[in-house]
């Protein structure tokens, strides 16, 4: 069903006027603690984005995408390191390097990991993770071990520093972003989705399952670690167990999942709302223990009251007023496209 | 036993939408000197929450402590002192976070330091940025100093890797009849532990005393029997360990399980805990531990008596229950006090070319701090007699012999 | 060599433990295809109530397991029924999210009551030993193993001697058919939940007695419980019995034998291998998705 062309154009509106704010956010906005609270957040929007294209296109839930995310901050310090390239711009043209040689990784442990489904495979990817945070620890000759990896530090003021990232990490996000989109009206695209919905039935039908399930997590993790590491460098130092961190992978999936499995501006939202919360929260009310069972409540009630999500919970009520008044009252417009992009198939 | 900072997960959903609004206020960053008189803020990130958390709000009753004396002398240089301090949850992101916002939000005069090396790097490079002077109490691992940073200061006695140098001079120091023929090591993997045990096992290795065993464990590690079985093995005369407090004591109570007593046993952390660390052995366990210290509650120096009497009516509890956290921590507020009549300033600027010439006289002892803030001084060695802390050597500090052979554990 | 002997010993000993409470995860598994991923957090929430009764009446942990089971069988039962039985779609994913904020939620509220420092549980025996083979056995260890043991049989029992133990594994098979052949699927998921849960305190005690813990420690145990279950193949109760002893036991040999910085890494390793030759686990059935 296609939209009216009104609604098409009230959308490309808003994606502009989006894109707008977002290039000229640290014009308006000079404070550092601002920009850098939208430099994280802007990096957790690249993140999910690129999250869902293994995670909610084709289904397949991994905890472990922390590993990719530090790993490239990790392969990015070490190139930068090797290669004896000074802080200031002149890094951020290899940061590409870093998302090749999470590539690599990706190829290995997608492989491996590709071979389960399911509940198992959701396993797999906190065990790789942990796995590839132990090599950071124990390879002490290359990675510092537990004294951690400095990066070059840029010789910026306190007050322009946190500009430079905030563009490399808009620059990733809109990458993310871009390929999602494209991936999603891809043939490529549409055997990610037929995998999610029965992925038997999809191998039976000639999608190369194997093949695409793994070129899906490879672009994911590729992406994840290029991000990763233009973080190394903003944080200029890193540490193995804050650079792979849990947190960051469960982050990225309770974003997702709260802005809408599947769709491609639901990471987008989830990543804006939940990231800014969290950092203003912790520097506020860090003190007390009891915000964790707060947040845990809170989230509980999401999961329990919207379990696909705002945008296809949201967009479902909308439809469902816009058939009301079109047709009549009348379930039809239920099936049409925003359902199949929920990702909710009957169980 | 460091555990990831999960806690900073700390979003709450509907309160999303109001964050940006709410951090939009304008801002340029505070590098003048304060008026005279005025009021000013020290900003701080500590743990209240995480991993660091004990060691963080210890850090809060010292600094707390240190702006009460202050502002009852009259503030600093005139200026009323009020601190400030927001939680990082043991995270290197939020203590990130933390001191951008401190020095640009809150526009704070001055910051000091958080707990630990793996924060102080991160925090250090934020504050250079901003050309803040960061005098810190606990980040001492040769990593904080390798960066290079002019506005950093470590104020402890010593650099954290030779904690142990006393300790192996008292060692090399016995008749060759009494001396160690083997030394035991097992140290956690963590820029504190490892740096002092390695420090240790070259300057004894240097001096003759056989190395028997040397492992490194993770820091995640909880069940410390099958380590200590690695260290009993070994059989060595002395037992050098790099552990943090809840492995020191789970190390005493597996050594005790498999009734093994060494000739000589140093942890670099946890008997310096006071009665804490007593009640979780038990007191009759604690005889002859050994433990590197920079400051102890008996200790001679200026003004230490003082603080220890004022630190018992704020807080209670008794001289050995004071954590070194917090006397560290007073010392980062005398010094500052001190650079600050020296350059007769409080601008930041003023106070890092005041902090790197001269010596600054703290509860801890004096010290001098050299071109990336690295203290000069030696650390010394303390022993647990008759349930107290004793400082044994190096002679000119020592009030008591060191007991060697360390009595066998009671069991 | 005794070094290499003493590892497996301890391997043996800890790895019962790790068993009892991966069983009580893969049970879960097995009759409601939900990971639980609060199950760490459940633990240590039963190794801290049986160190509130410590604290409070100096009541014996081990002793403490007639309260606190009882009591963890009953909130396992209510937290089934609240956040578990009104998941209908995509349960799976859903299910990991919902156990996760459960692990949070238990997380912060320890935190608050009992603070983050570190606790172990104690007993006036925990420093007594025996000697064997040249070395010492802490009686701790072996109580706790016994008490596995104990338990386990208890669960094994439970499931292949009694008519609800068939209603489990007819759950377990097959869910539809089960409800087909008049088995009351939801009652028994109430109380195979409960039965999970109970475990998790038996374990937890076990745990607190050896280890130190902290309301984060829940994070290092799911990941090791859940790699534990996946190698002895989900919902299976036999293999993730082997699964945790064999892993124990690798673990801390490797710590012996190269470095216990290493030790872990093993553990992973091993998964990693029996996937490549076996995607299903060592006693796994291959599952059809989407059940």
């Amino acid at each position: 069903m296609r939209s009216p062309s009104w609604i098409r154009a009230a959308k490309w509106a808003a994606l502009l006027l989006v894109l707008a704010v977002a290039l000229l956010f640290p014009a308006f906005e000079s404070d550092p603690a601002t920009v850098n609270i939208a430099v994280f957040t802007v990096m957790y929007v690249g993140l999910a984005t690129a999250w869902n294209i293994m995670g909610g296109y084709t289904g397949y839930v991994s905890l472990g995408h922390a590993a990719f995310f530090g790993f490239g901050a990790y392969a990015f310090g070490l190139v930068l390191a090797h290669l004896g390239i000074q802080a200031g711009y002149e890094p951020f043209l290899f940061v590409p390097i870093a998302g090749v040689l999470t590539v690599v990784l990706a190829l290995v442990i997608g492989w491996i990991a590709l071979r389960t489904r399911a509940a198992t495979f959701v396993i797999v990817t906190i065990a790789m993770m942990f796995m590839v945070q132990l090599l950071a620890e124990n390879l002490v000759g290359l990675t510092g071990g537990g004294s951690g990896l400095s990066f070059p530090v840029p010789p910026w003021s306190g007050d322009f520093f946190d500009t430079p990232f905030y563009y490399a990490m808009l620059v990733m996000a809109i990458v993310s972003l871009l390929l999602s989109w494209w991936i999603r009206r891809s043939k490529f695209g549409l055997g990610l989705l037929a995998i999610r919905d029965d992925e038997d039935k999809a191998l039976a039908v000639g999608v190369p399952a194997h093949a695409y399930k793994l070129t899906a997590f490879v672009i994911s993790a590729g992406l994840v670690g290029m991000i990763g590491a233009v973080y190394g460098y903003y944080v200029t130092y890193i540490y193995p167990q804050y650079a792979i961190d849990p947190l960051v992978g469960i982050s990225l999936v309770l974003m997702v999942f709260l802005g809408g499995l599947g769709t491609l501006w639901g990471p987008v939202l989830g990543a804006v709302i939940l990231e800014p919360a969290q950092l203003w929260l912790a520097y506020n009310f860090g003190a007390s223990l009891l915000y964790l069972v707060f947040y845990a409540a809170v989230f509980l009630v999401v999961i329990l009251l919207l379990p696909r999500g705002i945008i296809p919970s949201v967009g479902d009520l909308l439809k469902r007023i816009a058939a009301r008044r079109a047709v009549g009252p009348s379930d039809t417009a239920s099936t049409s496209d925003t359902h199949a992009v929920a990702g909710v198939q009957s169980p | 036993m460091r555990k990831p900072a999960f806690l900073a997960v700390t979003g709450i959903v509907s309160l999303g939408s109001l964050t940006l609004a709410a951090c939009g206020s304008n801002s340029s960053v505070n590098s003048g000197s304060p008026q005279a008189g005025t009021p000013i803020t020290i900003g701080v990130s500590v743990s209240l929450t995480g991993d660091f958390s004990g060691d963080g709000k210890a850090l809060v009753q010292g600094y707390d402590l240190w702006a009460q004396d202050e502002n009852a002398k009259g503030g600093l240089l005139g200026h009323h002192v009020t601190m400030k301090y927001v939680d990082d949850a043991s995270s290197t992101t939020q203590v990130v976070t933390n001191y951008q916002n401190l020095i640009t939000q809150d526009k704070v005069a001055l910051v000091f330091g958080p707990f630990s090396s793996l924060l102080t790097i991160p925090a250090s490079t934020v504050t250079n940025r901003f050309g803040y002077a960061f005098p810190e109490p606990a980040g001492g691992g040769p990593s904080v100093f390798t960066r290079g940073i002019h506005s950093l200061f470590f104020v402890q006695p010593a650099p954290v890797e030779d904690n142990l140098v006393s300790f192996t001079q008292w060692v090399l120091s016995l008749p060759a009849g009494q001396r160690p023929a083997t030394a035991a090591y097992s140290t956690e993997d963590d820029p504190f532990t490892q740096p002092q045990i390695d420090k240790a096992k070259a300057l004894l290795e240097a001096g003759g005393v056989r190395t028997a065993s040397y492992k490194v464990y993770p820091a995640e590690t909880t069940d410390f029997t099958p380590l200590a079985q690695q260290v009993i093995a070994a059989n060595a005369d002395v037992v050098i360990l790099g552990t943090q407090e809840p492995d020191a004591v789970a190390f005493i109570k597996a050594f005790q399980q498999q009734h093994y007593n060494p000739k000589a046993l140093v942890e670099t952390a946890g008997p310096d805990q006071g009665s804490d660390f007593a009640t979780k052995v038990g007191s009759a366990n604690t005889e002859g531990v050994m433990v590197p210290a920079g400051w102890w509650s008996s200790a001679k120096t200026p003004f230490n008596a003082t603080f220890v009497s004022e630190f018992i009516a704020k807080y209670g509890g008794t001289p050995g229950g004071i954590a070194s956290d917090a006397a560290e921590a007073y010392s980062v507020g005398q010094v500052v006090d001190q650079a600050a009549k020296k350059a007769n300033s409080i601008t930041n600027a003023a106070l890092i070319a005041a902090l790197h010439t001269g010596t600054y006289q703290t509860i801890q002892g004096p010290m001098a701090f050299d071109s990336v803030g690295k203290p000069s001084g030696a650390s010394f060695l303390v022993q647990w007699q008759n349930g107290l802390t004793v400082p044994v050597y190096p002679p000119s500090a020592a009030v008591a012999q060191p007991e060697y052979p360390k009595p066998a554990f009671s069991g | 060599m005794t070094l290499i002997l003493e590892a497996v010993v301890f391997g043996v000993l800890t790895g019962g433990v790790y068993a009892l409470m991966a069983s009580g995860l893969t049970l879960i598994f097995g009759v409601m295809r939900i990971i639980n991923v609060g199950h760490g957090a459940l633990v240590i929430l039963g190794a801290y109530l049986s160190f509130a009764l410590l604290r409070s009446a100096h009541i014996d942990p081990f002793l403490s397991l007639i309260v606190t089971m009882p009591a963890m069988f009953a909130l396992g039962v209510v937290l089934q029924l609240v956040f578990i039985r009104p998941l209908k779609e995509d349960r799976e994913a859903l299910s990991v999210l919902v156990t996760y904020a459960l692990a949070l939620g238990i997380e912060g509220l320890l935190g608050f009551l009992f603070s983050d420092n570190l606790v172990q549980l104690t007993a006036w025996y925990e420093t007594a030993s025996f000697a064997v083979f040249g070395f010492h056995i802490a009686y701790v260890y072996v109580f706790g193993f016994a008490l596995c043991i104990a338990i386990l049989a208890g669960i094994f029992l439970m499931l292949y001697r009694t008519t609800f133990g068939s209603a489990v594994r007819a759950t377990m098979l097959n869910r539809t058919a089960a409800q087909l052949v008049g088995v009351n699927v939801d009652r028994v998921s109430a109380i195979a939940f409960g039965i999970g849960v109970s475990t998790a305190a038996a374990g937890g005690v076990i745990f607190g007695m050896t280890n130190a813990f902290n309301p984060g420690s829940h994070y290092d145990l799911i990941s090791r419980l859940l790699t534990i279950i996946v190698l002895g193949g989900l919902g299976s109760l036999r293999g993730a019995v082997i699964a945790a002893v064999g892993m124990l036991i690798i673990e801390d040999v490797t710590a012996v034998v190269i470095s216990p910085v290493w030790a872990s890494f093993a553990f992973f390793l091993l998964l990693v291998i029996v996937l490549v030759v076996r995607p299903q686990g060592l006693y796994g059935i291959r599952v059809r998705e989407r059940i």
